[in-house]
């Protein structure tokens, strides 16, 4: 693999998450660890500053490899996910400091987004080149929007996982305090949110494609799965209104959800060449 | 009991899940897939929305969800009326050459397209495309003279995410350019005609720039190949430009090969054939839909009403709320 001068920066940032992911894993996963509050404490902050530290070597890394090429990281596959790192952490680190009662959600959240930190350690840091329609104001709304949609998703996924594993007795005292039918309701409204959020990325990416390709919708890779994943948002939110469901099987569809939303962002690249049409 | 069951979440389910199965569907724009995948469940999403608008006193008591179901259906609406009156095509137009509707190709046109595309008048210039090394393709400028109601002609820039736009036609240019040779014919006993003959897209077929070509009147048809001297240069930056552009046209008559520069001649069985210049030509995407900006705002009506549903009812029940029920 060729080593590129943010690799450091990113290495660094990848070790501090590593920390916090530690942290939340033996703080839920060891009983002993669990009962005192100055212990939770302690984890807590440890678990919070790991994480803001990260976002901010993971935000250097990407801006030596902005001032390198010329550009932002919105090309390939290595820079969309540094800073999906990067933006997952910040959201996460928001939340995580703004909502303490969801704080045990780490336990889930972190290894999520480790699996792209391992993605991104195995990854080519290939330079990329600009393409000319990339020039343009939606961009920086569509790549946001989008942000702020997979974090809010990553949150719920976060709460449904703690749903599902606490089932198991040696989990049951995860969020202790919420029974499962206000934990489900706290995961829907992450998934209500990121329905808004969902939105907004589809109307700046039109907006977007409609002034650099001349169509603003053209059912191409990003585009179906996208729209399968606003949809799923939408029938899970309405089935959870017409159906009495299990709060179990609401926490998988939320968990099914991401997945989708995942594989819409990174896995797209796998089995469409050009995941816009034209991009080039 | 009628507006009741089609108002039904449960038929909004199972719209939801046709439309996902017509998405799936449509996935890449098969030509062996019908719109109609798409419409019918729109359609009946349409409907649902509507009577679900009319009866819900949950949708129609909440401004916010009204907002959004509302904009919602007319996302719908628009984007089928927007289908019904499209009009998409390419054009290749060389410098200098008016364009013509006659000349759009690949025309994709709706039943109830109602522009007025014949009144569109712009004149091709010349253009430019940087490119960066490994021929990855950077700026396009495409330079045209448009005319106004007045018949005053002034100039505009266009190009990639800059569309020329004239009475609602949407001219995107492409990465199909290239260069032309312009040739004036004179039959024995006939006048003149000058015309242009586009080589294939250039530096996607610098290898291959022929075409071939049948003299007006003549069944004999030549193969012309033009000969190109450019900047080209694909491990290095480069831009794509017509000054800095020389070549000769070779040009097959069945045994006979001739070599033309610019400004020379050759008699053949049934004239003259004058090889003028090289000229550039630049192909665009043409992309017509009335809907465009109601579509726009009727999308932005359904996320801010959706936004505002949601801000009023987590602020009536706030998250530390929740938690301590």
């Amino acid at each position: 693999m060729t080593i590129v001068p943010e690799h450091p920066w990113i290495w660094a940032g990848l070790f501090a998450y590593a920390i916090a992911t530690v942290a939340a894993l033996k703080y839920v996963l060891f009983p002993g660890q669990k009962a005192k509050a100055s212990q939770s404490a302690k984890y807590e902050t440890l678990i919070l500053g790991s994480i803001i530290i990260g976002v901010i070597l993971l935000a250097v890394g990407l801006g030596v490899r902005w001032d390198r090429l010329g550009h932002g990281p919105f090309v390939n596959l290595f820079e969309l996910l540094t800073s999906q790192l990067f933006s997952l952490g910040l959201i996460y680190a928001i939340v995580y400091w703004r909502i303490p009662l969801l704080r045990p959600s780490a336990v889930v959240v972190m290894p999520l987004i480790w699996i792209l930190g391992t993605w991104v350690l195995l990854l080519e840091p290939k330079d990329s080149t600009y393409p000319p329609t990339y020039f343009n104001d939606w961009l920086w709304a569509h790549v946001g929007f989008g942000k702020i949609f997979l974090s809010f998703c990553l949150v719920a996924a976060g709460l449904a996982g703690i749903l599902l594993i606490r089932g198991l007795d040696r989990f049951k005292n995860l969020f202790s305090t919420m029974p499962d039918s206000l934990l489900d309701q706290m995961a829907w409204r992450f998934m209500m949110l990121a329905l808004v959020f969902d939105s907004l990325m589809l109307i700046a990416g039109a907006v977007w494609a409609q002034d650099a390709w001349g169509r603003y919708w053209s059912w191409d890779a990003l585009e179906t799965s996208s729209f399968m994943t606003w949809l799923s948002i939408g029938a899970g939110i309405h089935a959870r209104l017409t159906y009495n469901i299990n709060v179990r099987i609401g926490a998988l569809a939320i968990l099914a959800i991401f997945g989708l939303a995942f594989m819409t962002y990174f896995g797209t690249p796998y089995y469409s060449e050009a995941a816009h049409k034209g991009v080039i | 009991m009628m507006l009741k069951w089609l108002a039904s979440t449960r038929l909004t389910l199972v719209g939801m899940l046709c439309l996902a199965v017509g998405a799936g569907l449509s996935y890449d724009n098969p030509a062996t897939t019908s719109a109609w995948v798409l419409i019918t469940p729109l359609g009946l999403l349409a409907i649902n929305l509507f009577a679900a608008i009319l009866s819900q006193p949950g949708i129609n008591r909440r401004p916010g969800l009204l907002f959004f179901h509302i904009g919602l259906l007319g996302i719908c609406v628009l984007s089928a009326i927007g289908q019904l009156s499209t009009l998409e095509g390419h054009v290749e137009l060389s410098l200098g050459s008016a364009f013509h509707p006659s000349e759009i190709n690949d025309v994709k046109q709706g039943p109830w397209h109602r522009g007025n595309i014949s009144k569109v008048q712009f004149v091709q210039g010349e253009f430019t495309v940087d490119y960066s090394p490994r021929l990855m393709r950077g700026p396009t400028r495409s330079y045209v003279q448009v005319s106004d109601a007045h018949g005053n002609w002034s100039e505009k820039v266009v190009g990639d995410d800059t569309p020329l736009i004239i009475d609602g036609y949407r001219f995107y240019t492409t990465f199909n350019k290239g260069f032309a040779a312009v040739l004036t014919w004179t039959p024995v006993n006939g006048s003149p005609v000058t015309g242009a003959v586009h080589m294939p897209s250039y530096p996607l077929f610098e290898h291959k720039q022929d075409n071939r070509w049948t003299p007006p009147g003549e069944s004999q048809e030549l193969k012309l190949w033009l000969r190109l001297n450019t900047a080209y240069d694909p491990e290095n930056a480069w831009v794509l430009d017509l000054d800095s552009a020389t070549g000769v046209l070779v040009v097959n008559d069945l045994d006979d090969r001739v070599e033309l520069s610019p400004g020379e001649s050759v008699i053949l069985s049934g004239g003259e054939l004058r090889f003028d210049q090289i000229t550039s030509w630049m192909g665009y995407k043409v992309f017509y839909d009335p809907t465009l900006k109601a579509l726009f705002f009727s999308a932005i009506l359904a996320v801010f009403g959706l936004f505002f549903h949601y801000w009023r009812k987590f602020s009536d029940q706030p998250m530390s709320q929740i938690s301590t029920q």
